[in-house]
């Protein structure tokens, strides 16, 4: 594989059907090493099989892995003793405690000593509940167990399948700051999601992928400042003039009304032009009695994945609201990251 | 070995291992017991002096040995299925085995450490039941008023290592069916229900096609341990069975083609959900 030079993980044309169902189309992963990667789609884009190709549970039809520098392939399950792994939901022994849970599972792959799940049962905060049968165990308790066994072997490579579900505020927060320790230990920890605002926050690198294809990858930062948005509220007699004054500056559609009544508007813009779009308003004798501007995944999300619930074969949540599920004009620029 | 022993300490706590060696076991000593304690009753009924045979068969010593073990053996045939198919099922769909896998764990390693942390059970679970059940006998013999001073019999004793590791790999055969079923459904209740259709169905068919039955998985297990080339099925009908050493190698061919097909299918298995 070529140009795979410090990547943790690498994927080049993986392709997987399931019967007639195409889940991946030729995606081209470049997971660098030491950061928080963020893996996103919409529902049945892929993420799920992606997972289960990248730890050896399914098997896929063409392409190309690459796992900590080495080829990972059809009987190379070694490689995945670096590797640790939650896939879709938490998988226990209802029957059994939480402690002897983790040193049965312990008891396949690489060893794992006793004091490392001691370890694991007190980062997640399961010490007290070690030895509860984890039938008994809420969602979010499995789900951070779930997250203790991924990370038995002391993995350089974590791949995190919705690791926030069932998870409180505490819990996510904390599940938050031990990824992003993790990422700054050099670990590589690449996190699966359908939560922006999540994302946001914790990843370093972000990969979006919508039928089975990659369709945008790169730094947050950089993608996002692709991605700015300026809110300017002018007087609402106002609006008009000020979307005039704002044409040279923005293509018209990447310019809109997010509320006529209030005034306000937005201009898709890179975050430091902020200051030039009141610059020109003043200029034309447009005062604007309120300015934000900040940066939003969930405008390049839904950009680039056309909005769309899925296109195989998960269908499609249209909303109450509009059919185009709020692309563009109707989605909140700048919703909860103005800078 | 690691895995091994983990499968076995699972197996250990699982309340399918106790649910089923207690059922095995007490009804085991409820027939022993019940027919101690009505053997000489039966005498003045009709059909009584048979049945009291039959019953003295079961309570007199060196003799009733042997028909413990078939007992335990038979019964424990289809418990042995169950087991196998509620421990092979649960591994799918608990998501366990997926668990395994993810951390890097050869499949085909797993499932067949699995099943032979089933083998102890299963010989450590005849072991016991067999004690349980010669204790049991004793008591139905006393209830019975039948003399114990068989028990002894050194010809009997020194055979019977050789019977247990026998019913042992017969019984084994019987689990590894249920194991490989529940394996290629993917789940517990199907494995169990499908093991339980086909000891049954087989059991059915012998009446029309004895000449094939008795190459059947189930067939070929009792007969390994039976004395006799035919046994009584559950009409009264007699069966045409395979000689025991026969039976023996073809237990042997089942248990083995069973465990391949449980490593195929997992191999090959994808494993979603």
């Amino acid at each position: 594989m070529s140009g795979t030079d410090g990547l943790a993980l690498a994927t080049r044309g993986l392709r997987k059907s399931y019967g007639s169902r195409r889940a991946l189309d030729g995606l081209d992963l470049s997971v660098p090493a030491g950061v928080v990667y963020g893996f996103l789609g919409p529902n049945g884009a892929g993420k799920t099989t992606t997972m289960r190709v990248l730890t050896g549970l399914v098997h896929a039809d063409g392409g190309s892995v690459e796992v900590l520098g080495q080829p990972f392939k059809r009987g190379d399950r070694r490689r995945l003793f670096e590797v640790g792994a939650l896939v879709e939901s938490p998988t226990f022994y209802p029957y059994l405690s939480a402690r002897a849970n983790l040193r049965e599972l312990a008891a396949s792959g690489a060893p794992v000593s006793a004091k490392r799940i001691e370890e694991l049962l007190d980062l997640v905060g399961l010490c007290d509940r070690a030895g509860d049968k984890v039938q008994d165990f809420s969602m979010g308790m499995k789900q951070r167990l779930g997250i203790a066994a991924a990370l038995l072997s002391d993995p350089k490579l974590l791949l995190l399948d919705e690791p926030a579900n069932g998870l409180d505020p505490a819990g996510i927060v904390a599940m938050r700051d031990t990824l992003r320790t993790l990422a700054s230990q050099g670990k590589t920890v690449f996190v699966s999601s359908h939560l922006l605002a999540e994302i946001q926050v914790m990843a370093d690198v972000v990969g979006i992928i919508a039928a089975g294809k990659l369709v945008r990858e790169g730094p947050l930062k950089e993608l996002l400042s692709m991605q700015g948005v300026v809110k300017v509220r002018v007087r609402p007699n106002l609006v008009d003039a000020a979307i005039a004054t704002l044409a040279p500056l923005a293509p018209v559609e990447r310019l809109t009304e997010t509320d006529r009544e209030e005034g306000w508007l937005s201009v898709h813009l890179a975050t430091d032009r902020a200051e030039e779009v009141n610059q020109k308003l003043a200029g034309d004798g447009i005062y604007a009695s309120g300015l934000e501007s900040g940066t939003d995944l969930e405008m390049l999300f839904l950009e680039l994945t056309g909005g769309q619930g899925t296109s195989s074969g998960e269908g499609e949540f249209v909303g109450l609201g509009s059919p185009n599920g709020g692309q563009n004009g109707g989605a909140p620029a700048g919703k909860g990251t103005a800078a | 070995m690691r895995l091994f022993l983990s499968g076995v300490r699972k197996l250990s706590r699982r309340p399918a291992t106790f649910v089923t060696f207690g059922l095995l076991v007490g009804l085991l000593v409820l027939i022993v017991i019940a027919v101690g304690a009505t053997a000489n009753s039966t005498v003045g009924n009709s059909n009584g002096a048979q049945r009291g045979v039959a019953a003295r068969d079961l309570l007199t010593f060196p003799g009733a040995y042997n028909r413990v073990l078939e007992f335990i053996l038979g019964l424990g045939g289809l418990f042995a299925m169950i087991y196998g198919a509620a421990i092979a099922g649960s591994e799918w769909s608990w998501g366990t085995l997926k668990s395994a896998v993810a951390r890097g764990e050869s499949r085909v390693r797993y499932m067949l450490l699995t099943f032979a942390s089933i083998g102890l059970m299963i010989a450590i679970g005849i072991v016991i039941a067999f004690v349980v059940a010669v204790v049991a006998d004793i008591i139905g013999a006393n209830l019975a008023g039948i003399s114990t001073s068989g028990l002894g019999d050194t010809a009997t004793l020194g055979g019977l290592p050789e019977r247990l590791l026998k019913g042992w790999v017969a019984v084994m055969e019987e689990a590894a069916l249920g194991f490989t079923i529940a394996t290629l459904a993917r789940s517990q209740l199907a494995g169990i229900g499908a093991g339980i259709a086909f000891y049954f169905g087989e059991s059915f068919a012998s009446i029309f096609l004895p000449d094939i039955v008795k190459y059947m998985p189930f067939s070929v297990a009792n007969a390994a341990l039976s004395s006799g080339s035919a046994s009584v099925g559950s009409g009264g009908s007699v069966i045409a069975t395979l000689p025991p050493d026969e039976a023996l190698l073809l237990v042997f061919v089942w248990l083995i083609a069973s465990l391949f097909v449980v490593a195929l299918f997992s191999d090959r298995a994808e494993i979603t959900g």
